[in-house]
């Protein structure tokens, strides 16, 4: 099985879809554990492109590649493996967007791609997405964490609003908030009081890992 | 001076600019034979096909520019706004919901090379009316970043009809196409910077 879990790990590092997609199917026809292909083989893949990203080795084509393997191999994993043992692979749930008056859209996809290729359950809500939607999408998912991105000085206000929404409504604790987005910092994640700042999409897998991975 | 419209204007969107864009500089090249180089050359060409580059600019006394004071010692300025147009980020849109992420991902990152190619064009042209007049142009700089606020981009649209382009400034003080550009140029024969920590010194 070592030798099997090795061709998943290594068909995401390739960034190739086919290859990820055959080995699944494999997976799949010859009734293998199904967790233990995606812990041990697709996962292990996605966090080497994780690594090799933050050493500088591979490049941005080459990371949404290797996240766009594994979400295929998921999308034929995942049905089994709800069936096998009624659940399916995930870290933890989560909505994200772009704020309200802030129309950028792309760098937030690819967060968003990230963490699904991640086992994280996304609630994509888009761009110019409004405070009220952001806690209401929140809310009726049942998610623990609201991921916000910002691209302006003057748009990333909104990440301040969503976090005094919280506290208004006396829900502040259920959620953690995460900012992103070229002007947002860690210390602008400290001064509105959100639980953490991304600098890109594989801090933000990583962050919102520790945040509620496991939940 | 009045406004000055630039339609159709011609660039290229050069390869190099593209893979420095995707972070691949100082990067091993583990990408190579991955199929990216052929995905890059067809992104380039989809791209050419749907840019429609135009810019307005208008050179004028520093003080013209309302809102704000910081460049009010400067005797001569260029402002601009600048843009490809709406058709490649709908393409972009588009991509993103059929979870084509990477198409996505190229395609854009080849309309911001687009964008600056189109700045970089209207900076050559005022380059080109400084060097007749024996001054020379400071690097480019935007609102938002330094000394100019992001809030003095409506000043630059009063200054500006940027909707003869199709450019439109959201409340946010977003642009809209969003790969558009706003700038300004000092001209002098001793030209300042206009951004950064050494804001007005000489170049």
């Amino acid at each position: 099985m070592r030798q099997f879990y090795e061709e998943c790990k290594q068909a995401v590092i390739k960034g190739d879809s086919d290859l990820a997609q055959r080995l699944a199917t494999e997976a799949i026809d010859k009734k293998e554990p199904i967790l233990d292909v995606i812990e041990n083989g697709f996962v292990k893949g996605i966090e080497e492109v994780g690594r090799l990203w933050e050493d500088g080795a591979f490049f941005l084509p080459e990371l949404v590649m290797g996240a766009e393997a594994i979400k295929k191999a998921l999308s034929l994993l995942n049905p089994v493996l709800a069936e096998q043992q009624k659940r399916n692979f995930g870290k933890g749930k989560l909505v994200i967007g772009t704020v309200e008056g802030d129309i950028h859209d792309i760098g937030k996809t690819l967060v968003s791609t990230m963490l699904s290729a991640n086992g994280f359950e996304v609630y994509d809500l888009g761009f110019d997405v409004g405070v009220d939607i952001f806690i209401e999408e929140a809310s009726k998912r049942g998610v623990n964490c609201i991921a916000t991105s910002a691209l302006l000085t003057t748009t990333m206000q909104k990440q301040r609003k969503i976090v005094e929404a919280l506290k208004e409504r006396g829900i502040r604790k259920k959620f953690r908030v995460i900012v992103g987005g070229a002007p947002c910092s860690r210390r602008w994640a400290d001064e509105i009081g959100a639980d953490g700042y991304a600098k890109d999409a594989v801090a933000a897998v990583k962050l919102i890992g520790e945040l509620i991975g496991g939940s | 001076m009045e406004p000055v419209l630039l339609g159709n204007i011609e660039i290229e969107i050069r390869e190099v600019e593209l893979l420095k864009i995707l972070g691949s500089m100082g990067r091993a090249e583990s990408w190579k034979g991955k199929g990216i180089e052929e995905k890059i050359e067809r992104v380039l060409d989809r791209a050419s096909n749907l840019i429609e580059p135009r810019g307005i600019y208008v050179i004028t006394e520093g003080r013209k520019l309302g809102g704000t004071d910081i460049f009010n010692s400067l005797e001569k300025m260029a402002f601009s706004v600048c843009t490809i147009g709406e058709r490649l980020e709908k393409e972009v849109g588009l991509l993103s919901r059929q979870d084509s992420i990477l198409e996505a991902v190229l395609l854009d990152s080849a309309g911001s090379v687009a964008a600056e190619e189109v700045a970089n064009y209207i900076e050559n042209k005022i380059a080109e009316i400084a060097t007749g007049e024996g001054k020379k142009i400071s690097p480019r700089a935007s609102p938002g970043y330094g000394e100019w606020k992001i809030a003095n981009q409506r000043n630059l649209f009063e200054l500006l009809p940027a909707d003869r382009i199709g450019v439109t400034l959201a409340s946010s003080m977003m642009m809209s196409p969003r790969k558009s550009i706003s700038f300004a140029i000092h001209i002098s024969e001793t030209p300042v910077r206009l951004r950064g920590k050494n804001f007005l010194e000489k170049l």
